[in-house]
């Protein structure tokens, strides 16, 4: 297994976050993207499932707005969790996943 | 205890290396190598502790001649034959069953981790439970795991979990430092060895992980009987082939170590 690349920063830029990586690259994606990407089960679950016209957003998205995030904290070696600013806080980003995002 | 919080990074600021010992499949001896070669490592002159991970089935304290404690009396961890131990075991009555899910088992293993003062140690090796589940996962994401071994015995249905047991950690980012095989030989009075489990397990699996094969065990008897009575066989019988093997394994271990790059915390996020 190659070793992956590792990130030497990541910090929020405008609507988005940017990352360096350890080869040199910068990547940059947005914080709706990011939020789009989510790989947690219930999230998947629901991209799994036919889009619902009839679906009432909860009052914790209608008052959160945009997708921001409230924090986001290294697990292990090698993941991101991201806090929501609508509280969702189960998705564990892989380095992998956050490289591919942009 | 407190139970730690799930998704809280736990530190360990005292303890050089924090070694998992795991297999995927039970029952391959993983408790007893973890149990040896924490002794073997500190013959070796290491400062050694050793964590009982696996919360439904602790070995640690029969293995080490110990058992339910007063915890509202005792100190954590326990020390013994110089080691510092921790396991469910001394909280637990050995014929009670700790019936549990997995947030709970999570709970524990945290607690553990940050909330038993485990002081300056070289070498806090972890004994996981077998698989690729809760606690192999808290330990993934909290602890700062340097390094992971994994154990198992010849035969092809050992090796298929203990596979997964090696891609578990390469998808973690968290080194395996190679692979021991137990239960290798059986060799009689005259020096002819029987591959009782079949040859070679061992040796293949660490040549598909790219890992090395740290050593591979032979079957003595005296192994059990030291584990049940409570003293490790690589103390109680320091000369015997198998022992010589721990040592060898641990003089190894401590040398990868020393080559594996240091696995530097992921950089924190400027929001």
């Amino acid at each position: 297994m190659p070793e992956p690349v590792k990130p030497l920063s990541l910090r929020r830029e405008g609507d988005g976050l940017r990352i360096e990586w350890a080869d040199g690259t910068r990547t940059f994606a947005t914080w709706r993207t990011i939020r789009a990407a989510c790989p947690c089960a219930s999230c998947l679950d629901e991209k799994a499932k036919p889009p619902d016209p009839f679906r009432v957003l909860k009052p914790s998205e209608l008052t959160a707005g945009p997708p921001a995030p409230v924090a986001m904290k290294p697990v292990g070696h090698y993941a991101y969790q991201i806090t929501w600013n609508d509280g969702h806080d189960t998705g564990i980003y892989t380095l992998e996943a956050l490289r591919k995002l942009s | 205890m407190t139970p730690q919080m799930p998704g809280q990074k736990l530190s360990l600021p005292g303890v050089k290396h924090v070694l998992a010992v795991a297999s995927g499949k039970g029952g391959v001896g993983k408790s007893t190598v973890a149990a040896n070669l924490a002794v073997a490592l500190h013959m070796y002159g290491q400062r050694v502790g050793l964590m009982d991970a696996d919360i439904y089935g602790p070995s640690v304290p029969i293995m080490f001649g110990l058992g339910l404690v007063d915890q509202t009396r005792t100190p954590f961890p326990i020390e013994r034959f110089g080691l510092k131990l921790m396991s469910m075991g001394f909280l637990v009555d050995p014929n009670q069953a700790v019936i549990w899910r997995g947030p709970k088992v999570a709970q524990a293993v945290g607690s553990f981790l940050a909330q038993v003062p485990w002081g300056d140690l070289d070498f806090l090796v972890i004994d996981l439970p077998p698989g690729t589940g809760d606690a192999q996962l808290t330990l993934s994401q909290q602890a700062p795991l340097t390094g992971a071994i994994v154990v198992t015995t010849p035969q092809d249905v050992a090796l298929i979990d203990a596979r997964k047991g090696v891609k578990m950690f390469q998808e973690v980012r968290v080194p395996v430092l190679g692979v021991i095989e137990n239960m290798s030989y059986l060799e009689d009075a005259a020096g002819t060895r029987t591959a009782i489990f079949g040859k070679g397990g061992g040796q293949r699996l660490a040549t598909e992980a790219g890992v090395p094969l740290l050593g591979e065990l032979p079957i003595d008897p005296r192994v059990g009987a030291c584990g049940d009575a409570g003293e490790p066989i690589v103390r109680r019988h320091p000369d015997s082939p198998v022992s010589k093997a721990f040592v060898e394994i641990a003089q190894k271990v401590v040398n990868e170590m020393l080559k594996q790059p240091t696995t530097a915390a992921l950089p924190e996020v400027q929001l």
